[in-house]
């Protein structure tokens, strides 16, 4: 029976000891033959378990487990969260005012007051959006022109912004819920600041009303006119004398057979 | 924010090695690894009251294992293709062998002790943290490793008797 006990064998080889208990568990062992083959065999079973799963720790570590890159990402979580719950709240808002607006027509609201409400709904969903704001991107100008004017049943161009300051983000098509079985294109401009300003369209069939009207619902401005062939909602933050302006670049692209003036008379 | 961040970083590597140690799956080590970061992330403020982090990452990593073992044990292990052992596989070389034998018979121990002798000998944790990373006391740890190396003793061929007094 060796003297050393088990414990303070296994602390000396889990270097456990402090320098002078090691130094003296060392004088023992070199006394104790059968201790020390008992710390030699503990000593291989510790050395395989570090050759076996040592290497592990100096692996490159992947990204996915980097402190910094998992805290950005929760953080981000927390904003988005926080955005939807912004939006929500503002889609709410824009939906009481919209009521306001169409409360004179309660039963039957004239249907431009409609297709004004739903250009609100449809940009303030859609200018939230990062990646998805548009259907189809701005570069794709000749096949959207196509596009929307085969599904809108009228020619439409799309109007550039540029001497506006608005770059060309793309569009969308959409149903149209004010008019039965319509349908609306959705083009999206933005500024260098990043405001972002959208066309609601519309074919002008069944659209009775006046050709002009400015309505302002929550943080947005809503410019509505009609000529011959289409109905335009303009919608964006911007003051109301900017987003005439840009109705007059607008209107003077927008539907090329239409003679500017013929319908359309600035406020 | 940062620093914390940074303490959490340089126990990274530590914690894979452990957890490849208990899952000997790399996917399963680094999911463990994932979740654990995460938990300590979103719980920062209810650990800055108590002491050094590195105990702390390593019992949430612990409890993680256990439920996750616990959660398998219910529905059924998940087998990873990659350790089935390929039929007609020539005999392993002996210096492999002995690896393969002691890495079986680790995966034969109680989780509990296996846990202990990992800590220990694998990440060279000093006892009193060990007990208190594992939640058991000084002595219950120091009798799990002398079970553990006695099991592995026995499990790997090389049996002959304890000779050494246990001091109870």
């Amino acid at each position: 029976m060796s003297e050393i006990d088990r414990d303070s064998l296994m602390a000396y080889l889990d270097n456990q000891l402090g320098p002078d208990d090691r130094a003296e568990m060392e004088r023992r062992l070199a006394a104790d033959p059968e201790a020390a083959t008992e710390a030699a065999l503990m000593q291989r079973q510790a050395d395989a378990i570090r050759t076996l799963y040592g290497p592990a720790a100096n692996e490159p570590v992947p990204s996915r487990l980097s402190p910094h890159r998992m805290a950005l990402a929760a953080q981000r979580r927390r904003w988005q969260d926080m955005a939807r719950a912004a939006m929500i709240i503002a889609v709410l808002g824009i939906g009481m005012a919209v009521g306001w607006l169409l409360r004179p027509w309660a039963d039957n609201p004239a249907l431009y007051n409609r297709l004004i409400a739903d250009a609100v709904s449809a940009h303030t969903v859609f200018v939230a959006e990062g990646r998805h704001a548009v259907e189809v991107a701005g570069e794709e100008t000749d096949h959207l022109s196509s596009w929307l004017s085969n599904r809108l049943e009228t020619p439409l161009a799309m109007p550039d912004l540029a001497t506006a300051g608005f770059s060309f983000l793309g569009g969308r098509l959409l149903p149209a819920p004010a008019i039965p079985g319509g349908r609306a294109a959705q083009l999206m401009y933005e500024d260098a600041d990043g405001e972002r300003v959208t066309l609601y369209i519309t074919p002008k069939t069944g659209v009775n009303g006046p050709s002009l009207e400015l309505v302002r619902l929550g943080g947005d401005n809503a410019l509505y006119w009609a000529n011959a062939t289409i109905t335009c909602t303009i919608v964006g933050p911007q003051p109301p004398a900017q987003l005439q302006a840009l109705a007059d670049t607008v209107f003077a692209q927008l539907t090329p057979s239409s003679a500017p003036g013929s319908d359309y008379r600035p406020i | 924010m940062v620093d914390f961040l940074d303490e959490l970083e340089a126990n990274v590597p530590a914690l894979r090695r452990y957890a490849r140690a208990l899952t000997r799956n790399i996917d399963r080590a680094d999911d463990l690894v994932q979740d654990c970061l995460e938990r300590a992330i979103s719980r920062r403020g209810l650990f800055r009251s108590s002491g050094p982090v590195r105990p702390w990452l390593f019992t949430i990593l612990t409890n993680l294992h256990r439920n996750a073992l616990r959660t398998e044990r219910r529905h059924g292990p998940t087998v990873d293709m990659d350790t089935l052992p390929e039929l007609g596989t020539p005999a392993p070389q002996p210096a492999h062998m002995a690896l393969n034998e002691i890495a079986r018979a680790i995966d034969t121990l109680p989780l509990d002790q296996k846990e202990a002798l990992l800590l220990v000998t694998l990440e060279g944790t000093p006892y009193a943290e060990a007990a208190d990373i594992l939640q058991i006391p000084l002595g219950t740890l120091m009798s799990r490793l002398g079970r553990a190396r006695a099991a592995l003793r026995q499990l790997t061929g090389a049996t002959h008797e304890p000779h050494l007094r246990t001091v109870k």
